[in-house]
């Protein structure tokens, strides 16, 4: 008998190459939309958002400051949604006795990862060879910010998992809770424009804190004002233990 | 072998709740084909989930130290907007295959020619059958669990699939569901009978199926 991990490895990879011909698979550029569609869209906001002349809350270039901002958020919400539904949208691949609900989780989260890595190297290439940005100065924290975001993702991907089994509901819940982080999470403005007792309600949501570590790493000079990586790292580290814990115990048992 | 140590398994929908098995202990041995009988809806297709692998008991434990398939018959986990081949292919990687010879033998089994390179969806529910037997049978296992064999394509097809499964059993076993009496007494030497949340196992075919008739005269 092989090893249970060179199984699952196996499993995972198989899924993942599933997983980019489900996706897309009856269209002409196949898995390239799901990196095309949403680096188109965030342009369009980056353009719509430049043509009314507002001026980025820090550095020279709206298009960077909006990025680093957005794009990070993107990362994590894209993982909380998607991971969110993935075990009761592959429901019939448990049929096949190697397939286990986590492998479900780790393939979504991997191939979205990865995605989201490509639409940030594409979208930033882009923004400095047309809008004259700057490189990044240190971008193994912009780095470690990613990924950091990502299994922060991949955490409140694995506990909406099990809050959606354990109550229907909760897909409408989090859509509402969801909602206004994308203004919470200091896409379009710095902390520290507002007075210290908002900053300190900011400072609770931990996106904010990925986005901020990630325009750390991308300016050099932002010093941010509420950053706290342990924070951050606390919170993921969280999510994932309740997340995956929480689907050991309740795998298989609802039909 | 399959081993089955002190077994249970309810299912509770609405508030009601349904006990497939009541603390199960027993074994199928290798080297026996077993014909699974019981009522419609007494849980047959859930015991040989069971023993697949595919769902967890609520307690107690199955030990298989056999490479066992997974329940055929059934394209559960087969993508409609992947092609036959895709899907055949994903299968193949999922189990450590050789995706090239698979989707070659699968190709031939199922007879599906051109339409191989064609989304499922578009498929009729006899050529998904096909495609389903035909991956299922491109890989060696110890034991075949297949559930309802006799609801797949045509006459000819059947004649085809009774011919694969006879030169499986040289190498192989299979554990069975079969609502035709025929088709059990073809492929299998024993049967267990899963009644109220009961599974006794008969060393005769013909106790068995004798038990199940009076079973199902109640």
């Amino acid at each position: 008998m092989e090893g249970v991990i060179t199984t699952q490895a196996r499993v995972i990879g198989a899924l993942v190459l599933r997983e980019t011909r489900t996706a897309f698979g009856d269209t002409q550029l196949g898995y390239l939309w799901a990196i095309v569609n949403p680096a188109l869209s965030t342009l369009v906001l980056v353009m719509i958002f430049s043509a009314i002349g507002r001026s980025p809350a820090f550095g020279t270039s709206f298009a960077l400051f909006f990025a680093t901002g957005v794009l990070t958020f993107q990362t994590y919400s894209r993982l909380s949604g998607s991971l969110m539904t993935a075990i009761n949208s592959s429901r019939g691949l448990l049929s096949y006795p190697l397939v286990h609900e986590a492998d479900l989780l780790i393939s979504k989260y991997i191939l979205i990862t990865l995605t989201y890595l490509m639409i940030i190297i594409v979208f930033f290439t882009l923004i400095i060879w047309w809008d004259n940005a700057a490189l990044p100065v240190r971008p193994e924290e912009c780095a470690s910010a990613f990924l950091a975001v990502s299994l922060l993702g991949l955490g409140a991907g694995a506990t909406n998992a099990v809050l959606l089994r354990l109550w229907p509901t909760w897909k409408q819940i989090d859509g509402i809770i969801s909602r206004p982080l994308f203004f919470l999470s200091g896409i379009f403005y710095v902390p520290s424009d507002f007075p210290s007792h908002i900053v300190k309600i900011l400072a609770w949501n931990p996106i904010l804190h990925g986005v901020e570590w990630f325009r750390e790493g991308y300016y050099g000079n932002y010093d941010s004002v509420v950053l706290s990586k342990p924070y951050l790292l606390t919170c993921a580290i969280i999510l994932l233990l309740v997340g995956f814990y929480g689907e050991r115990l309740y795998r298989k048992k609802s039909h | 072998m399959i081993e089955f140590q002190n077994v249970r398994k309810t299912y509770r929908l609405k508030g009601v709740t349904k006990t497939i098995l009541h603390g199960l202990t027993a074994k199928f041995p290798k080297g026996k084909n077993v014909g699974i009988l019981g009522h419609n809806g007494a849980g047959k297709s859930t015991l040989m989930r069971l023993i697949a692998g595919a769902e967890l008991p609520d307690s107690g434990r199955i030990k298989r130290n056999v490479k066992v398939s997974w329940p055929l018959g059934f394209g559960g986990g087969f993508a409609g907007k992947m092609t036959g081949i895709e899907n055949t292919r994903f299968v193949a990687r999922m189990y450590g295959q050789d995706t090239e010879r698979m989707v070659e033998f699968v190709e031939d089994f199922s007879e599906l020619g051109p339409s191989m390179s064609l989304p499922i969806q578009t498929y009729s529910s006899g050529m998904k059958a096909r495609l389903a037997f035909g991956v299922s049978m491109a890989i060696d296992f110890d034991c075949y669990l297949i559930d309802e064999i006799t609801a797949v394509g045509d006459a000819r097809f059947k004649q085809k699939c009774n011919e694969m499964f006879e030169s499986k059993l040289k190498h192989s076993n299979i554990i069975m569901i079969s609502h035709s009496e025929g088709t059990i007494k073809k492929f299998c030497d024993t049967a267990c009978l899963l009644h109220e949340g009961r599974l006794k196992m008969y060393d005769s075919l013909a106790e068995g199926l004798a038990q199940h008739r009076k079973n199902q005269l109640k």
